[in-house]
Formats: structure tokens, C-alpha cells, sequence
């Protein structure tokens, strides 16, 4: 087992990780962050989707002792049930959420593409969006989510 | 599911080495994009040498006629590096437009070149700048071109305790060049064909021509047989079109007859008289 320390949605957290161990099941595992989901684990769609010093990464594909020292942020950091972000209001105005799989994924993307570029192109948020698979909507409500929300600053 | 394995976090060049060369089955980590993906599938290995946090392998740097770029540099990095952009374009676009933005935050250079896949992005660009390749063990270092570092599609002449470390590409000044692909989509599909491109030209006549195809033979390849027929002649029709049919005959020589030709040898006809007359 390895100790490793790094940031979790703004917070210091130290963990124990397997040598052999995805960044995908520490945070759902250790931290019952379930937010973070499995579906290809094979880096093709997205929903395992986190940030990495604010960048998206593939949980199903980064080693836990990767994030060693780095900061870790997923859903969780944007909001909660009781206030949630003005993403997340956006994507429920829209109707952006259907099944809500790829979602968590989505708004992170979301989330770093906005830090940015304040006032993305159709064209740019597409491409944010491009490693990320949504079966349900149809992409259309989700890229209006993200050109209707409101600057992030 | 990974299988189970042991890994070991190298903070310098010299200790990765050292764990490649002390441990037994043990291969290098960068990004992981193809390694755990292969894993998860099977793909067995006793020990996971983590080079992906060496800083002195996530670097791109001016050096003398060359830029020196680090194996662990991610393809965003370079996608956006200003050196980059001006003086290997082509490598800049190219790594721009690899897989998913999430996969260009994750994936290597060196990792691409190690792979040594036939539609490897990085392959032909590297190629129109006379990629040399700087590769160490515990044992030494060794310096190879690029063209003869890839042997076949997933093959290199990388050994088991040896790790590619820099990658140093030649500067083009005054060159116009790019890269252009052909994919089903522009997300995560595999390439089906690149051409990279490095054209210095005066008064419409060819000083210099780099062409280099990606995807369509067992590995990317430089055209040399049309770049030198190229060579000082005049921008004229029936000289694109004689070095157009020197490249498509070179491929066809290469591969043999291929079903995919049948849309390929033409995208690439046209691709290449595009890139010739300065029309992309």
C-alpha cells in the first residue's frame, strides 16, 4: 500500500492506495464518491471523466499514485443538493440531464472549458465535449446548457 | 479490471532505468492510454515503472538547429507550445487533433513513438522535421533516427530495459506546412489516413518538399521519391502529377493491394495535389 496526499475538491485528504489501483475506484471506493462513474474503462466515454490540476482526465486509465500532490476535483466541487452550481441549473433549464450517467463528466468538461474561454464558440464547446458520450440527448441540450450558463466569475 | 502489479514512481531519468534494468517483466508507464487500456484486456506485467512525473522528460526547448522535446510531454502540451507552432507546425496540429481532449491531457510523444502504431499521429510530422530519437538503459544511451526506429506497425527497435527519453526535431524556418487527417470522426476514431507537409518554395519553384503519410503502410513513411523529383522543378501540372503518382506507386509498393485502397490511394491523390499547389 501506498500513503498519498493530494487535493479532493479543495480539501487536503490523505488516502492508502494498491500499488495496482485506479483513480476511478479510490474515489468511489475510499472516498464514496459515486459521482465518478464506470461505463467503457477503456477511455472512450468519459463518464469517469475528473479534473487534474483543473485539466479532464480518464479516472478508468490514471493510476491512484498518480494524483499524489495534485488537485482532484469532480461534481462534488461544483455543487450540492442544496445549491447547486449555476452549470448544473443550466443543464436542468435545458434539459441536458436525461439518464444522468454522462452528466457528472459533462459539467466537469463544462466546467473547464467555461475557466477558459468565458464565451465559447458552438464549434469549441463541442470539441470540449468530444470525449464524452451521451446516448440520451442527443449532445443538442447539453451544448445549449453550456452557452446559456452564466459567466463562471 | 487491472490485473494485479506491482509499480514504482521513477522521479529522474536514472532511476527509471535503474528499475527497468533491476526489475524482471517490468515495463514503462507515461499516459496509460494504450498500456492500461491493453492490460485491462489482458496485456500481464509484474512491475509498472511510472515515468509520467520525470520533469526532465515533460520539456520543449530550443536547441541549436533542434527543439528537444521530452518523451513524457502530453500531446496538449505540445499542441499548444509556442516553439512548436513555429517551427514544426505540423507536429503542433497534429497533436492537436489526437483522440479526445482528455486523452490529449493524458498521452505522450514518446508514448506514441513507442507504440510505433501504423496511424500514429505524432509519426509523420516527427519524420518531416528528421525526428532523432535519444534512447537510455541503465547501461548508456544511444541516438537513432526516427525512420529507422519504427521497424513494422506496433514495432520499434526498443528493448525491454530501454527507454526513449528525448526526441530531438529538426527547426523549419520559412516553410509552409501542416497536417491533415482523415478519420470517421473527429473524437477518438483512429486515423485513416495523415499526411503531414514541410514546403519551402521561391517564385513558384520547389526548393525543398517533406512529405510524410501516415496510415496507409505498415508504417508512416517520407516520400523521398517524389521529394526529390520535386526539388527545384517549377509548380506545374504535370510535375505534381508525376511526383503524385511516384508517392501512390510507393504505397502500393509497400502494402500490396489493399481493399481500403480503393478509397484511400484517391483522398490521397488529392490530398497531395492540394498540399502542392498551396491549396490547404
Amino acid at each position: 500500500m501506498n500513503p498519498i496526499a493530494f487535493t479532493l475538491n479543495g480539501k487536503v485528504v490523505t488516502s492508502e492506495v494498491e500499488d495496482h489501483e485506479l483513480l476511478l475506484d479510490t474515489l468511489r471506493e475510499r472516498f464514496g464518491l459515486k459521482s465518478v462513474k464506470e461505463a467503457c474503462s477503456i477511455g472512450e466515454c468519459g463518464a469517469c471523466t475528473v479534473l487534474i490540476d483543473d485539466e479532464p482526465h480518464y479516472a478508468c486509465l490514471t493510476l491512484a499514485t498518480k494524483v499524489e500532490g495534485h488537485d482532484v476535483k469532480t461534481v462534488e466541487y461544483l455543487g450540492d443538493k442544496g445549491k447547486l452550481h449555476p452549470l448544473q441549473e443550466s443543464f436542468i433549464r435545458h434539459g441536458a440531464v436525461q439518464c444522468g450517467y454522462c452528466t457528472p463528466g459533462m459539467l466537469l468538461v463544462a466546467y473547464n472549458l467555461l475557466l477558459k474561454n468565458r464565451q465559447p464558440t458552438e464549434e469549441q464547446i463541442r470539441e470540449a465535449l468530444s470525449g464524452n458520450l451521451c446516448r440520451c440527448t442527443g449532445y443538442i441540450q447539453i451544448v445549449e446548457a453550456i452557452q446559456d450558463a452564466p459567466p463562471l466569475f | 479490471m487491472l490485473p494485479r502489479f506491482s509499480s514504482r514512481k521513477a522521479k529522474t531519468k536514472r532511476e527509471a532505468v535503474t528499475y527497468l534494468a533491476e526489475l524482471e517483466q517490468s515495463v514503462l508507464l507515461a499516459g496509460g492510454t494504450d498500456l492500461l487500456v491493453r492490460m485491462k484486456r489482458g496485456e500481464g506485467h509484474r512491475y509498472l515503472i511510472d515515468i509520467s512525473s520525470i520533469p526532465e522528460l515533460h520539456l520543449a526547448v530550443a536547441e541549436g538547429s533542434r527543439i528537444l522535446i521530452g518523451a513524457a510531454t502530453t500531446h496538449s502540451q505540445i499542441g499548444i507550445d509556442p516553439l512548436i507552432r513555429n517551427s514544426a507546425r505540423s507536429l503542433a496540429e497534429a497533436a492537436a487533433g489526437i483522440g479526445s481532449p482528455q486523452v490529449r491531457n493524458m498521452g505522450t510523444i514518446g508514448g506514441n513513438l513507442a507504440n510505433a502504431s501504423p496511424c500514429a499521429e505524432s509519426i509523420p510530422p516527427l519524420l518531416v522535421h528528421d525526428a532523432r530519437l535519444t534512447i537510455e538503459s541503465s547501461r548508456g544511451e544511444r541516438v537513432e533516427e526516427l525512420e529507422q526506429f519504427i521497424t513494422g506497425p506496433y514495432r520499434t527497435t526498443l528493448t525491454g530495459k530501454e527507454m526513449l527519453s528525448t526526441i530531438r526535431a529538426a527547426r523549419l524556418e520559412g516553410y509552409r506546412e501542416g497536417y491533415r487527417r482523415v478519420a470517421k470522426r473527429a473524437a477518438w476514431a483512429v486515423s485513416r489516413l495523415g499526411i503531414a507537409w514541410a514546403i519551402k518554395e521561391a517564385e513558384d519553384r520547389f526548393l525543398d518538399v517533406r512529405l510524410a503519410i501516415g496510415s496507409c503502410t505498415p508504417g508512416p513513411f517520407r516520400a523521398r521519391n517524389a521529394e526529390a523529383l520535386l526539388k527545384g522543378r517549377r509548380r506545374e501540372r504535370e510535375v505534381v502529377e508525376e511526383a503524385v503518382k511516384l508517392c501512390l506507386d510507393g504505397i502500393r509498393h509497400m502494402s500490396g493491394e489493399r481493399p481500403s485502397f480503393i478509397y484511400k490511394l484517391p483522398v490521397i491523390r488529392d490530398l497531395l495535389r492540394a498540399i502542392l499547389n498551396n491549396r490547404l
